[in-house]
């Protein structure tokens, strides 16, 4: 907590500013990548979305009051920054949330940088079934393996409502996959 | 031990208390154990993608940064253009009050498609249809081609089958 409250410190004073950011973009640059690549899907989308989401974080770094960790509120711009891209993908291309997400499943067969087997594609088919906070929920905790406490703050939702939100995804997942 | 005043059933010490947790953590065993979720989603990674996106996004918030100028070494400029400024204040001061304030009409076409363009707009077209009154709207401008009397001619010439039928008068269109 005291580095963290240090390296906040470094990067609202101008002088130390960049090499606490590098400090930053290098803590943080690979879990938030995971968590934007399992939202947008294609990789090169997800290092858009990565390099968006610190632009945004250096922009706005002197409006970071510290009332949450840092690492939440890192974790709440990349949520948001992917959500709003993949909302201007589809409506850039003129199809439904739904449908874009269905293509986006559907591309990763053709995609050099996903090497799953025909469980893990179904797996996204089943993700993609989810509504957005499910889904979030699921693979934050699953996937990226964190605390309830971390997730709670990082979505601004109690604890209770992440693991009832994380049971039923489960199941859900569960019964899609044995179905199909 | 607890005991309830209607039915005379009991509960051990706390179990109301200590519910809550015990049920969370049966539903989070239930949901690892067995589970026909694999254990890897499968994505890959460019190899040195992640040593590679530190400098990129670095030279992207040094790029914001470089149009920043250090002004102390440039002090005495910076007094002078102060007083050409001072001079220029005391020139134009009075049609600084004139500035007409920015209207809706001033905003670039392009601006408010990028503003639609970027924002979610919680809005249906009937809600849409309710706020802008169509009386104050012209025809024109909606439609992306005007619609002069060529065009209308150009479309029933393409649309309509037999263009004698509609006994149209040529001569106001020539």
């Amino acid at each position: 907590m005291i580095v963290e409250e240090a390296l906040i410190k470094e990067l609202k004073q101008k002088e130390s500013q960049a090499k606490a950011f590098e400090v930053l973009v290098n803590t943080y640059k690979e879990r938030l990548y995971w968590h934007i690549r399992r939202i947008v899907l294609d990789h090169d989308d997800a290092d858009d979305v990565l390099q968006n989401t610190f632009i945004k974080v250096y922009r706005n770094i002197d409006g970071f009051k510290g009332e949450s960790k840092l690492y939440s509120w890192l974790y709440r711009i990349a949520t948001n920054e992917s959500l709003t891209f993949l909302k201007q993908k589809s409506k850039k291309a003129g199809i439904s949330d739904e449908e874009l997400k269905n293509r986006m499943v559907e591309n990763l067969q053709s995609d050099v940088y996903f090497e799953g087997d025909e469980i893990q594609l179904k797996l996204q088919r089943a993700l993609a079934t989810l509504p957005d906070k499910q889904k979030l929920v699921f693979t934050m905790k699953y996937f990226q393996e964190m605390k309830y406490g971390d997730i709670s703050e990082a979505l601004e939702t109690s604890v209770g409502a992440l693991k009832a939100s994380y049971h039923l995804a489960v199941k859900k997942i569960e019964s899609y996959l044995k179905e199909n | 031990m607890n005991k309830d005043k209607e039915n005379s059933f009991n509960t051990p010490e706390g179990y109301f208390d200590s519910f809550h947790d015990r049920l969370m953590a049966r539903m989070e065993k239930e949901a690892q154990t067995d589970s026909v979720i694999p254990k890897s989603d499968g994505f890959a990674i460019p190899e040195g993608y992640l040593d590679g996106v530190t400098p990129k996004i670095m030279s992207k918030t040094t790029e914001e940064d470089g149009k920043v100028i250090q002004l102390k070494s440039y002090k005495k400029f910076y007094y002078g253009a102060a007083a050409v400024a001072a001079v220029f204040v005391l020139v134009f001061g009075i049609n600084w009050k004139s500035t007409p304030t920015v209207a809706f009409d001033d905003l670039a076409n392009a601006e408010i498609d990028a503003y639609f363009e970027s924002n979610e707009l919680d809005i249906n077209t009937y809600e849409l249809a309710e706020l802008v009154s169509l009386d104050n709207v012209e025809l024109n401008d909606v439609l992306e081609q005007d619609l002069d009397a060529e065009n209308i001619l150009q479309y029933l010439d393409e649309t309509v089958d037999d263009i004698d039928e509609l006994n149209l008068d040529y001569s106001d269109y020539e």
